[in-house]
């Protein structure tokens, strides 16, 4: 026989009291939390402080990867290292060449350096890391690397690749650091363009590009002009390449110009960058 | 509507943990095609929304903050901006089925979007970028792709808890 079903416990509107008095303690709760986060950073200090909480996420991540790396190694044939070894060999050669017409660039820089009086120390010194996973969190892009502390990597340190400014350390724990790119909205940097005096200032506008929202129509400016580090900030040596102009855009005020840039360093996953040492003096 | 019985609400909250644990690990990797990490589905507002909706796992304002301070600890960027978010969308619920009916899966359905799109905003208003103001385009695709992630969440809900 067919039961009928049990609609005692059957509810069309909520009926429970609402809970505004835990409401507005919770909320208020929050509101002082976040407040205090902004001001104190207690979070980056809590992260900083149990690199336990964020640890076991990055290393079951980048598992995977470091799996097949390993079974790679293992399996590898004696005939693709030999390959490999000649193909390293021809790369240090052409690489040694272009050694040496560095040194020469170098010391007749040096000579005119001296003549003019020029003393700004261009030594550019730091640690290789790898770009691991993950390159996102929660709906913001963040560039993980492979070192941290451990390896006296500091918080506000330079990033740079062979292309060109990558980011900025913003978090260290012992293994890993985490870099804010150039291209996040929270971004600036300062600028000059190669072969020019004009000295500016590039926001990140998170989508992967770089602007200046003022650019003086006054001062002349052209699709793919250069971008390199001003160094006028110091964190950043000068004359580490930015981007390249790709649109220039009017404003509203006639004054002005709107200018994109495109970032020259595009750092995929698993390549290497540079982190910059600090200079305290 | 009919409340959860106690059976019910134990697997709800052990695919709850299951499900918070997946969604941490999805937050931290791209999807593949998408290079813009701004339009990248929000999971935990989907969870979280899923299991509100739902109403299985007994989820109340001091549990919705206890796992929003969870989530900034591991994700977030200040502490105590997932409680809020949690705590606003636990609120709304509560008031729309104060006042209105909600019986149908369209309504809920809607009352979904409703709920992830105020999230949004609310996310926007406390977020720590300088960027006040988000572009209409990329809030819609979030949420779209948020909504994709709560209608997965929904349907794990609705296989592994007996109805």
């Amino acid at each position: 026989m067919a039961q009928k079903p049990n609609r005692s416990n059957l509810k069309l509107f909520n009926r429970d009291t609402f809970p505004i008095s835990t409401f507005l303690i919770l909320f208020f709760l929050c509101l002082v939390l976040m407040g205090s986060d902004f001001r104190y950073q207690i979070l980056k200090q809590i992260r900083l402080e149990i690199p336990i909480i964020i640890a076991p996420i990055n290393n079951l991540i980048n598992l995977p990867v470091n799996l097949f790396r390993e079974s790679k190694d293992t399996f590898v044939t004696k005939k693709l290292l030999k390959e490999k070894i000649t193909r390293m060999e021809e790369a240090i050669y052409l690489l040694s060449i272009k050694v040496q017409e560095n040194q020469l660039l170098k010391s007749e820089n040096n000579i005119l350096r001296n003549i003019l009086k020029i003393q700004k120390n261009f030594n550019i010194s730091g640690t290789t890391a790898e770009i691991i996973l993950p390159e996102v969190r929660n709906g913001h892009s963040i560039i993980t690397i492979n070192k941290g502390s451990k390896n006296n990597i500091q918080a506000g340190s330079a990033v740079i690749n062979n292309k060109g400014l990558v980011g900025q350390v913003v978090n260290t724990s012992d293994s890993y650091s985490e870099i804010r790119p150039i291209t996040s909205e929270s971004y600036a940097v300062p600028a000059i363009m190669e072969n020019a005096k004009q000295n500016v200032i590039l926001y990140g506008n998170g989508n992967g590009e770089l602007v200046i929202p003022l650019f003086p129509g006054s001062n002349s400016i052209k699709i793919n002009d250069i971008f390199v580090t001003s160094g006028v900030d110091t964190l950043y040596p000068k004359g580490i390449r930015i981007g390249r102009v790709t649109e220039i855009m009017p404003t509203k005020s006639p004054k002005f110009n709107h200018i994109l840039v495109k970032p020259f360093s595009q750092p995929t996953t698993f390549s290497f960058i540079t982190v910059l040492k600090i200079k305290n003096d | 509507m009919t409340s959860p019985t106690k059976i019910q609400q134990i697997q709800a909250k052990k695919l709850f943990i299951i499900l918070f644990i997946i969604s941490l690990f999805l937050s931290h990797l791209g999807l593949v095609g998408i290079e813009d990490s701004s339009i990248m589905p929000n999971y935990f507002i989907a969870l979280i929304v899923s299991f509100i909706v739902a109403k299985k796992a007994g989820l109340n304002l001091f549990k919705l903050v206890t796992i929003g301070l969870i989530v900034d600890l591991f994700t977030g960027q200040l502490i105590g901006q997932y409680g809020l978010i949690f705590m606003v969308i636990y609120i709304l619920d509560f008031s729309v089925n104060k006042i209105l009916v909600i019986k149908y899966q369209k309504q809920i359905e809607s009352l979904s979007i409703f709920l992830i799109l105020f999230s949004f905003v609310v996310l926007w208003l406390t977020s720590q970028s300088y960027n006040v103001f988000i572009t209409p385009k990329i809030l819609l695709l979030q949420s779209i792709f948020t909504f994709i992630a709560y209608l997965f969440f929904k349907a794990l809900i609705n296989k592994f808890i007996s109805r």
